[in-house]
């Protein structure tokens, strides 16, 4: 017990000893403070930064992971789960053993079934059946692993994201992001280890529960990089303060600081010092990471990008950049796929076909640009939402628009790279996709193999809190090994 | 509990087998290896994941007797008498080409091994049954105090059991700490503020030999002393000004919080606190501070969306409720048996459930606070409107007067609610005349309904009081129960954990058998003791504890303590560890001299950047206040669950949505950015560079700014460093106005604009030195 415990007060710590002194290289102070490391002052087993990278449980497929999170749920039965039946049978009452004793967001009474009015068509070597609104994404349907037979416990936006995210719909437990880089550090060490990168109609349902570590440190985290203001919170020097004058008031306060280190002999003091130099390394390392200015022309062709704008195609790119120079965990999100037709704004005729404009082609070109860049095979890219759509027209109120409900019991998310295998499609629902009748995955299965291309045994994976061990995976998941490569 | 003896279970727990095993007595002195001291904890830490109730990798389970014994594929794990032939010393050490115990895990080390082999060899004694319960399970008994050789050092009790386990230890107290940073490190922890230079001066002139013990009971009787103590109250209580959830609107509920500083402030008694937080609407006549003081189960979150099932909702809250309940009163993590018992302490699901009971009887009204005058003017307003009510159910009154009428009821609604009455949520026991009762769920799922069940408190714990009323008040009364061997102990050791930085069990969370055992068990249970016969008093406790020896002790450690003892489990130096968010805004502010004293009402809003309250569904906006609102102490700013006070986050404080007993402390380089450049700590820098000025010189002024952040003066190397800085920094500024002027947040420039800007940057460097951040 006792050694557990010093285990965890020891991750807490940001330092080890060879790690500061690699930090304290420059600036005043420094040989003051080399003589003040003396040996002695660090018998500390081994202190470890809770970023360094650590060594996974095994063999890994991937390094970092990209997760498209498509807030507000896609409509799976407009863009990868074909049913011909629907269309067939539109304007039909869904037959009722379909939906005695359901539970609905805003769906009331018996329901019609509604047919797709978009068209279908297989892509790609593989024959992947895909819709036309997303033409981008058509082209790389080659290097896609479409799971069609997810499920979720969750019908509501919120507790759905924070369930798809954390695999428990309260809010309160670390999220897959804090997870992995708790279990595996991160490679970059003047960046965060989790990045969170938003865009879309409004911010995600969940919040910042979305990312949050819960009751893991708070050093896992997801760190969102905000699109106006400073993108990592006051990253930027106040008015009037140049980095110069920064490196100036910092060199001080080392200065201070070691001198306090050589008389307390605390080593928190060590493990400060360290902080803030990496804060002023960040200062440096977030804005170079954010321009994008010195991207070609052609890779701005590529995503669709616009430089200075707020776009799904600005953070693909930057998700790019981030796993480049070694971060673990990029997750954007865009909201806006709730498609209820309420209005013609969110119907399936104009909404969803300009959710797809939004998002499609910088997804699609994320993957093309990893490819070349021969990163897809480390970097496991994935794209979901937090739940489905109902095979049934909502018609809330009479609405004359077109648009699904919320629908927890199939929908589809699909995966690029990392050790998946590429061209397939997994999992059946039934002729009206109401239900997974063949290969079910649940979340916890999806986390459990998100974790094993990461090199980690979900079972494994676990931090003891209030008394017991937890994990991402609570107490199932299986590794779907079918879509692996 | 028995006296505690120099073995190797109290000194494996505190850490330190590996630098302290060649020191410990001579073997003939050393106690046999104990199974349930000495071994089973071993077990439990690194063995009963994968073998245990949970999981019985390769067959084996070493948490039952029979079954260990009996081993698992691989055949008998103990051949009692033969560690060297037995699988278990086999497979910790990785021999036999077999994969290395505990699989994945960090190897045990060479003193775990040594136990195991020593056990085994000594015929793997192992007691049947539970024979000895948990500790914490056992009332705590008075412990006298243990002899010591340097009696002269002890000023109280709590030091006698401290310095024992150093002499045992072959260890030296440290010398006092200054006093001056002594004065710092009691005022942090008893108001949460530094000290003034005033109170620092006058301190440091009395040379009477109670100098100090006054200061203590001048601390101990400020008013801020509750503002403090409520912090760590809040986080258990979850208290918040807004819902949670998606919608995550706002509440009214700052009464509350208010409660809770007046309580502190007013010392009162513990039991009494715990009385009337968890059933003071059930106390003959309950008065309205008793009602306020039910809000402590109101604080649960609150679910708003769209399709929620209220009745899931709510009891989801009751769920929330039990297991706050167990954390913070019975230091044990009862979320466990929601779905089957506890595999690890006694309790059972259905234990679980009847202490739902007590809170499956509620109902969740919001009650009305006028002042005296608001009381007045709202009745004479409702006075009115009864009178036109009658007017407009006379049939005799004419169309034209009843329309009048009609208007002036609008015009008396909007003029009821103009008088802004503050509002909070309390809590009221359901008068059905039914006892409390609820359902057991099977496997904890809501809809899967078991057997009824009536309200009871666990089995394995004391007996609910005689006499007591089924209800929250009778559960309230069993919580303070002289029996009940937890609530005390894990009281004060919060105490301590607050004090110390780290609690005599240091999972202050968990007091089962899977939490950490104390590091002194003696004096937990003489602090638990004393807290009893002190009637309560946390006050009393407090003083007892900042008066001792051991806390007025320097934190400066020799590096061959920090070799011995790099967590200071053995207490041979004073605490010191960094501040925790609030406290940290507190001091830029005291320091800036910007911090606002006001105590209490409605939470408010300090300075925050722009564009942190994104909340679907919910166009609220942060709106920074005004005036000396700007700047109140932290534990009033608006708590938004979904999204807390940047700063506070950043600095390890909870969102507020559950119970949190202990905050987990880092160190990162986010934190290094908030107080480096958070427009709120520029705005402090700015202050702190203010009062600098006025000091006559730049000396002078470096020196009080570092003597308002740290309470001592600087050293003549630190002030080179910081003269050097502004120096630097002037020069610099005078060449460019500009910049001077935007640093300090000056319109047009003056001739002064340069000079402040330097002792900006100053003032800056000195409110983010670790000496400020840290309690030392």
């Amino acid at each position: 017990m006792s050694n557990n415990d010093d285990l965890r007060q020891e991750a807490l710590k940001f330092i080890t000893r060879r790690h500061f002194f690699k930090q304290a290289t420059y600036g005043i102070g420094q040989v003051a403070l080399a003589a003040l490391l003396d040996e002695r002052l660090f018998a500390d087993p081994a202190p470890q930064n809770p970023l360094a990278p650590k060594r996974p449980h095994f063999a890994p497929k991937a390094k970092s992971v990209i997760f498209l999170f498509m807030a507000g749920a896609p409509s799976q039965l407009d863009l990868f789960d074909y049913k011909p039946a629907l269309v067939k049978y539109n304007g039909q009452p869904i037959p009722d053993e379909y939906v005695k004793g359901e539970r609905f967001a805003f769906i009331k009474g018996t329901p019609k079934l509604l047919g797709t009015p978009h068209t279908f068509a297989p892509q790609g070597k593989c024959g992947q059946m895909m819709s036309n609104l997303m033409p981008h994404l058509a082209e790389v349907a080659d290097e896609l692993a479409v799971i069609r037979s997810m499920r979720t416990e969750q019908f509501n936006h919120a507790p759905g994201q924070i369930y798809m995210n954390t695999g428990v719909q309260l809010i309160g437990r670390p999220s897959m992001g804090s997870w992995i880089t708790y279990g595996l550090g991160t490679e970059n060490s003047d960046l965060p280890g989790f990045v969170v990168l938003i865009s879309g109609d409004k911010y995600p349902d969940g919040g910042k529960s979305c990312w949050s570590s819960g009751f893991l440190p708070t050093v896992y985290q997801g760190v969102e990089f905000r699109s106006q203001g400073d993108p990592v919170l006051f990253v930027s020097n106040p008015p009037g303060m140049s980095q110069l004058d920064r490196r100036r008031s910092l060199d001080a306060l080392r200065e201070l600081n070691a001198t306090h280190l050589g008389e307390v002999h605390d080593p928190e003091i060590a493990t400060r010092i360290a902080a803030y130099e990496l804060a002023y390394r960040m200062q440096t390392s977030v804005p170079e990471l954010m321009d994008l200015s010195k991207e070609t022309p052609e890779t701005h062709a590529l995503y669709g990008t616009q430089p200075g704008r707020v776009s799904f195609a600005n953070n693909c790119l930057l998700a790019r950049r981030l796993v480049e120079r070694g971060v673990r965990f990029v997750q954007l999100y865009h909201r806006g796929w709730d498609h209820h037709g309420e209005a013609q704004y969110d119907d399936l005729l104009t909404g969803l076909p300009r959710l797809c404009r939004e998002t499609d082609q910088a997804a699609a070109a994320l993957i093309k640009d990893l490819k070349r860049r021969g990163l897809l095979d480390t970097t496991l890219v994935l794209w979901g939402g937090e739940f489905g759509r109902t095979p049934m027209n909502e018609g809330r109120d009479g609405s004359k628009w077109l648009g699904r409900d919320h629908h927890p019991r199939a929908f589809t998310v699909w995966m690029a790279g990392g050790g998946i295998k590429p061209g397939i499609s997994l999992g059946r629902t039934d002729d009206l996709g109401y239900n997974v009748v063949e290969d079910p995955v649940d979340v916890h299965d999806l986390h459990a193999t998100i974790l094993n291309q990461l090199g980690m045994d979900h079972t494994r994976l676990t931090y003891r809190f209030q008394g017991r061990s937890f994990r991402l995976t609570d107490v199932s998941g299986n590794v779907v090994r079918k879509i692996l490569a | 509990m028995e006296p505690i003896q120099p073995n190797l279970w109290a000194i494996s727990l505190a850490g330190l087998a590996l630098t302290l095993l060649p020191e410990m007595a001579p073997a003939q002195n050393r106690p046999r290896v104990d199974f349930l001291r000495d071994v089973q904890p071993i077990f439990r830490a690194h063995c009963y994941q994968c073998h245990g109730p949970s999981s019985r990798q390769g067959g084996l389970r070493l948490d039952i007797k029979k079954d260990a014994l009996k081993g698992g594929i691989s055949g008998p794990a103990i051949l009692p008498g033969n560690a060297s032939a037995s699988l278990l010393l086999a497979r910790v050490q990785g021999l036999n080409g077999k994969p290395r115990m505990p699989f994945g895990f960090a190897p045990l080390t060479p003193q775990q091994i040594a136990i195991l082999r020593a056990w085994v060899d000594a015929g793997a004694p192992w007691p049947e049954g539970t024979a000895r319960p948990h500790w914490a399970y056992v009332p705590p008994r008075r412990p006298s105090l243990p002899a010591v050789r340097h009696r002269e050092w002890c000023r109280n009790a709590i030091d006698y059991f401290v310095l024992a386990r150093l002499e045992r230890e072959h260890l030296q107290p440290s010398p006092p700490a200054p006093k001056s940073i002594l004065l710092r490190r009691v005022s942090l922890d008893l108001t949460g503020l530094p000290p003034t230079l005033d109170e620092l001066n006058a301190f440091l002139a009395d040379r009477s030999p109670n100098a100090y013990e006054k200061a203590v009971d001048r601390l101990l009787a400020s008013p801020h002393f509750g503002e403090r103590w409520a912090r760590p109250w809040l986080d258990m209580a979850r208290y918040a000004d807004t819902n949670g959830y998606e919608k995550d609107a706002r509440r009214s509920m700052w009464p509350y919080r208010d409660w809770v500083i007046n309580a502190f402030n007013k010392d009162m008694p513990f039991n009494q606190f715990t009385i009337e937080q968890i059933a003071g609407d059930l106390l003959p006549g309950a008065t309205q501070d008793q009602l306020i003081a039910t809000g402590f189960h109101r604080n649960t979150m609150i679910n708003e969306e769209g399709g929620v099932d209220r009745e899931e909702q709510r009891w989801l809250t009751i769920v929330d409720r039990v297991a706050t309940t167990a954390q913070v009163w019975l230091g044990t993590t009862l979320q466990c048996a929601q779905c089957h018992d506890h595999k690890y302490d006694p309790f059972t699901q259905k234990d679980y459930y009847r202490l739902f009971a007590f809170f499956d009887h509620t109902e969740e009204p919001v009650l009305d606070l006028p002042t005296p005058r608001q009381q007045a003017e709202r009745s004479r307003l409702q006075a009115r409107m009864a009178e036109l009510d009658k007017l407009l159910k006379s049939p005799n009154t004419p169309k034209e007067q009843r329309d009048q009428a009609t208007q002036m009821q609008a015009d008396l609604s909007a003029k009821i609610a103009a008088l802004a009455i503050p509002t909070t949520l309390i809590m009221r026991e359901k008068q059905d005349g039914k006892p409390p009762s609820t359902y057991t769920h099977i496997k904890g799922a809501y809809l899967s309904r078991g057997e009824l069940v009536t309200a009871g408190t666990p089995a394995a714990l004391h007996p609910f009081p005689r006499n007591a009323p089924l209800n929250r008040l009778g559960l309230a009364l069993w919580l303070t129960d002289p029996h009940n061997p937890l609530t005390a102990r894990v009281t004060v050791n919060r105490l301590w954990e607050t004090l110390f930085g780290r609690g005599i069990v240091e999972t202050s969370e968990d007091f089962g058998t899977q939490g950490s055992p104390p590091t002194h068990p003696e004096l937990l249970d003489w602090l638990a003791t004393e807290f009893l016969r002190r009637r309560w008093s946390i006050k009393a406790m407090l003083r007892l504890m900042v008066t001792s020896a051991t806390y007025r002790q320097s934190s400066q450690a020799s590096a061959a303590l920090l070799e011995r003892d790099p967590y200071n489990k053995l207490l041979a130096r004073g605490p010191r560890f960094r501040m925790e968010a609030e406290m940290i805004r507190d001091c830029a502010l005291a320091a800036a001299g910007l911090l606002s004293l006001k105590i209490g009402g409605p939470s408010v809003f300090p300075l925050q950047p722009e564009g942190i309250w994104q909340i679907p569904y919910n166009a609220d906006r942060w709106v920074t206040s005004e005036g000396e609102d700007r700047y109140r102490r932290s534990l009033y700013t608006f708590w938004r669950r979904t999204s807390p006070y940047p700063q506070f986050v950043t600095f390890d404080a909870p969102s507020r949505e559950f119970c949190t007993v202990r905050r987990i402390r880092t160190t990162t380089p986010l934190q290094a950015l908030t107080t480096l450049n958070d427009p709120a700590f520029i705005e402090a820098a700015r202050g702190l560079a203010s009062r600098m000025g006025a000091a006559g010189s730049v000396r002078k002024g470096i020196g009080l700014g570092f003597r308002l952040c740290t309470a001592r003066w600087p050293t003549p190397r630190e002030l080179a460093a910081l003269t050097k800085l502004y120096d630097e920094e002037l020069q610099r500024y005078r060449q460019d106005t500009k910049a001077a002027c935007a640093l300090i947040g000056a319109a047009t420039p003056d001739a002064r604009a340069s000079e402040q800007a330097a002792r900006t940057v100053v003032a800056n460097v000195l409110l983010n030195m670790d000496e400020f951040l840290t309690k030392e």
